[in-house]
C-alpha cells in the first residue's frame, strides 16, 4: 500500500494532459528503444541518403552532385546486367526454397524413426557460414578436380557440369542450388511450425468427408500455412536480394562480372573509392527489395 | 599499517599513470603475411631495447581495402606497409625524403622507384625488390631440349613442342579464378611493353595524363588488342589449361610441383609456396622473362620495389616509429626479412640467402638480359588490377574478341580515370 502510494508521488507529477487525455510516466518507456533506433537506424539512412547524392571518395571533400550518381547506375551496363543476376538469382531461390522446404516439412511431419536426426540434418547446413559453404562446394564441384564433379561426370552425360562457370546458365543454377541447399532446412522449420499449429479435427474433418490427399493438401493445409508461407517468402526474398557470400566464395561474381551482385558491386564500388555512388546503389537496392516485398505481403494478407 | 597500504597503493598509481603517460604507443599495419612472425620477433627485440615505445603489429588481410576505412575514420596507424597514389596525392604519407640514412644504404633505382612522380618526393621506403617472370621445370626442358623464349614465336613453339611431347603436362598453367594473376599478365604484357617502349617516366605521365595517344590501348594491331588475340589462340590449341577459369593458384603450385605444369607467371613471392609443397623442387625451378611479342619489344621482366613502408603524415608519433623502422632495416634484421620473404633486399649492405642458388643466378641473369620494368602505381583510382584482371576471365570465357577486348578495355581506363 506504502509503495503504491510512493509510486503515485513519483507518477503523478510528470502526468501530462494533451487533448484531453492522460499520459504517464509509463508512455516514455519506449524512449530508450526509440533512441536506439533513431541512431543506429534513422540516422545512417538521412545520412546514406544525404552520401548518396555526393561524389564522396571516402576520404576527401564530397560535392553535391544531386540524382547523377543514381542516373548514372541505370547507365551503367555492367549495373544493369548485375541487376539481372541478382534477380535471377533472388527468383530462383525463393521459389525452390519454399518448394522444398515445404516439401521437406510435409515429409518431415510424418512420424518416421530417425525423424529428429533427419530435420537436423536438413538443419545443419544453415549454422554454417555461407562463405566457407561455397568454398567447400568450390571444391566439391570444382571443373576438372573436384571430387563431386568427377562424380557426376561418371554417371553420364546428363549430369556433366563442363565448365561450369564459362556457361552462365550453368554457373547460375550451381549458385542457387547451394544458396537453397543452405537454407532449405531453415525454411523447413518455419513450415514444420506452420504445419503444427494446423489443428488436426480440420485434416480429420476432410479426410472423414472423402477429400482426397490432394484436395486436403490444397483445401486445408495450404491455405492454413499462409502465415509461414509469408514469413518464408519474404526472408528469402530479402536474403537472396541481397545475396554477397554464397556468390563471393563460388565465383567471386565471376567470370568477368556475369555472376556479379548488386550487393558485390556495392562492395567493389565503395572500395574502389566510389563511397558516394555506392551509397547511391544501396538505396536503389533497399527499393529493389522492398517492392517485391510488399507485393507478397500484400498478396497473402489478401488471402488471410 | 593501513597508512603505509594506502602511500604504497598511491605511489603504485601514480608509477603506473607515470608509465603511461610516459609510453609512446605505434601503430604498425600490414597486409604481409609471409612477414608477421619475424616482425613480431623483431618488434619484441625493438621495444625491450626500447623502453617507452611500444610497437603494436596489426595485421589485416584486405589491407588496401581497411587501410581507406581506417583513413575515413580517423583512427589511421603510424606506419603502414600499404601505398596508394591516391593517398599520395592527399597527402596521407610523411615526407621520407631528408631519411639519408637510409636512402644512402638503398640500391639507387629502388630509391628511384619510391619516389612520387608528381612531388618528386619519397614517402615510402621499399626494403625488397620483387621480380615477375616465367617459373619454368628444368627438368621438363632439359628432356625436350628446350630453351626459355625470347620471342613470342619461339614461346608457342615450346609449348607446342610440351603439349605434344608430354600430353599429360600443362605447358602453361594460369590460375584465372584470382583476378589479380590475370591483371597482372596485363600489367606484365602489354602495360610493360609499352613501359618499355615510351621509357619508364614517360610511360608513368602518359598514364597519369591519361595520353591516349601515347596509350593507345583500343588500337587494332596495339598491344592490348596482340595480347588477347595472343591469349586467345593459345586458349583455342590447348596450349594454356583447360580449367583456366576456374584454377586457384594452389591449384598452380600443386600442379607445378608434381611435375604436371611446365610452367607459369608469377612473381617471387610464389617461391616460398613451391618449395614448402616440394623441397626437391630447389633445383629445378628456372625463371624467364616474358617474351618479346609485339614487332618492337623485347623481352621484359618485372624488377619492382616491395614491402614498402610509410609513416602516416599524421602521426604523433614520428619519432618513434622512424626509429622503430631504423631498427628494422638494419642489414642484420633486413637479412633475416629477405630470407623470410624470398626476394632480395634492396639495401646495398644486406647479403641473404633469399632462395636456393642456381635459381637466384638464374634470376640475376635474366635481370640483366631483359628489360626491367616496375608495376604501374598510375593506375586509374577507378580501374584496378583486378578489375582489368575481370576483362580478361571475359575475354577467356568467350565475351570478347581480341578488337573488342582492345576497345573495351580502352573504355574501361577511361571511364576508371
Amino acid at each position: 500500500m506504502q509503495g503504491k502510494d510512493y509510486l503515485k508521488n513519483i507518477v503523478a507529477p510528470v502526468k501530462l494532459r494533451r487533448n484531453g487525455r492522460k499520459r504517464d510516466l509509463t508512455e516514455f518507456m519506449s524512449l530508450p528503444a526509440l533512441l536506439l533506433f533513431c541512431t543506429f537506424f534513422v540516422y545512417p539512412l538521412l545520412k546514406g541518403v544525404q552520401m548518396s547524392l555526393t561524389d564522396w571518395d571516402g576520404m576527401g571533400e564530397a560535392t553535391f552532385v544531386g540524382l547523377a550518381n543514381f542516373t548514372r547506375f541505370f547507365q551503367d551496363s555492367r549495373a544493369m546486367g548485375d541487376i539481372r543476376t541478382t534477380l535471377i538469382f533472388a527468383a530462383g531461390s525463393a521459389i525452390l526454397l519454399n518448394l522444398i522446404g515445404l516439401l521437406y516439412a510435409l515429409l518431415m511431419e510424418k512420424p518416421f524413426h530417425g525423424r529428429s536426426l533427419t530435420r537436423v540434418i536438413i538443419y545443419l547446413p544453415a549454422i554454417i557460414s555461407p562463405l566457407i559453404m561455397g568454398y567447400i562446394w568450390y571444391f566439391l564441384l570444382q571443373p576438372g578436380r573436384g571430387f563431386l564433379y568427377h562424380a557426376m561426370e561418371q554417371l553420364g552425360t546428363s549430369f556433366q557440369l563442363g565448365s561450369w562457370m564459362s556457361n552462365y546458365p550453368t554457373t547460375m543454377m550451381v549458385l542457387i542450388f547451394v544458396n537453397v541447399w543452405q537454407y532449405a532446412g531453415m525454411t523447413m522449420i518455419i513450415y514444420l511450425a506452420g504445419l503444427q499449429n494446423i489443428p488436426t479435427e480440420l485434416r480429420e474433418a476432410a479426410m472423414i468427408d472423402g477429400a482426397a490427399p490432394w484436395q486436403r493438401f490444397t483445401g486445408v493445409t495450404l491455405p492454413l500455412l499462409l502465415p509461414a508461407i509469408r514469413i518464408n517468402v519474404v526472408t528469402n526474398i530479402i536474403g537472396s536480394l541481397s545475396v554477397f557470400d554464397v556468390i563471393m566464395s563460388l565465383t567471386e561474381g565471376g567470370p568477368g562480372y556475369a555472376t556479379e551482385s548488386l550487393s558485390i558491386y556495392i562492395m567493389r564500388m565503395c572500395y574502389g573509392s566510389r563511397t558516394g555512388y555506392s551509397t547511391a546503389v544501396a538505396m536503389i537496392l533497399f527499393f529493389i527489395i522492398l517492392i517485391p516485398v510488399l507485393i507478397s505481403m500484400r498478396l497473402t494478407r489478401e488471402k488471410d | 599499517m593501513k597508512k603505509l597500504l594506502a602511500f604504497v597503493l598511491a605511489l603504485a598509481l601514480c608509477l603506473a599513470a607515470f608509465t603511461a603517460v610516459a609510453e609512446t604507443k605505434v601503430n604498425f599495419f600490414t597486409g604481409k603475411i609471409e612477414t608477421i612472425d619475424l616482425l613480431n620477433e623483431i618488434i619484441g627485440e625493438f621495444n625491450a631495447a626500447n623502453p617507452g615505445i611500444v610497437v603494436e603489429q596489426e595485421y589485416q588481410n584486405d589491407a588496401s581495402s581497411i587501410i581507406k576505412v581506417k583513413f575515413a575514420s580517423g583512427e589511421v596507424p603510424d606506419v603502414m606497409t600499404t601505398y596508394e597514389q591516391e593517398f599520395v596525392d592527399q597527402g596521407k604519407y610523411l615526407d621520407l625524403s631528408d631519411m639519408s640514412d637510409w636512402w644512402n644504404r638503398l640500391i639507387p633505382s629502388m630509391r628511384a622507384s619510391c619516389t612520387d612522380l608528381k612531388t618528386g618526393n619519397q614517402y615510402r621506403v621499399c626494403t625488397n625488390m620483387t621480380m615477375a617472370g616465367f617459373f619454368y621445370n628444368k627438368e621438363i626442358y632439359a628432356a625436350l631440349g628446350l630453351t626459355p623464349a625470347t620471342t613470342w614465336d619461339e614461346f608457342v613453339a615450346n609449348l607446342t613442342v610440351i603439349k605434344t611431347q608430354m600430353p599429360d603436362v600443362t605447358p602453361w598453367f594460369i590460375f584465372g579464378k584470382e583476378a589479380w594473376h590475370l591483371g597482372h599478365l596485363i600489367e606484365f604484357i602489354p602495360h610493360g611493353y609499352l613501359k618499355q617502349t615510351l621509357g619508364t617516366l614517360e610511360c608513368k605521365t602518359a598514364m597519369l595524363n591519361n595520353d591516349s595517344a601515347k596509350l593507345n590501348f583500343g588500337a587494332a594491331d596495339g598491344c592490348m588488342a596482340v595480347f588477347a588475340q595472343n591469349l586467345l589462340d593459345l586458349q583455342a590449341n590447348g596450349l594454356i589449361n583447360e580449367d583456366v577459369l576456374t584454377a586457384t593458384s594452389d591449384n598452380c603450385v600443386e600442379a607445378f610441383v608434381t611435375g604436371k605444369a611446365a610452367m607459369f607467371s608469377n612473381g617471387m613471392w610464389a617461391l616460398s609456396g613451391i618449395l614448402e609443397a616440394n623441397p626437391d623442387m630447389a633445383d629445378k625451378i628456372g625463371f624467364a622473362p616474358y617474351p618479346a611479342y609485339m614487332p618492337d619489344s623485347k623481352p621484359v621482366v618485372l624488377c619492382a620495389e616491395d614491402s614498402g613502408y610509410s609513416i602516416s603524415a599524421t602521426s604523433e608519433n614520428v619519432d618513434a616509429a622512424k626509429a622503430f623502422l631504423t631498427y628494422l632495416f638494419s642489414a642484420e634484421n633486413q637479412k633475416k626479412y629477405s630470407e623470410t620473404l624470398g626476394s632480395p633486399s634492396a639495401f646495398t649492405d644486406v647479403d641473404a640467402n633469399w632462395a636456393p642458388a642456381a635459381f637466384a643466378a638464374e634470376v640475376k641473369s635474366v635481370l640483366n638480359s631483359a628489360v626491367n620494368i616496375g608495376f604501374t602505381n598510375e593506375k586509374p583510382a577507378g580501374f584496378s588490377g583486378d578489375d582489368a584482371g575481370r576483362m580478361v576471365q571475359d575475354l577467356l570465357a568467350g565475351t570478347y574478341d581480341a578488337q573488342s577486348f582492345a576497345k573495351a578495355y580502352e573504355k574501361a581506363w577511361n571511364e576508371g580515370f
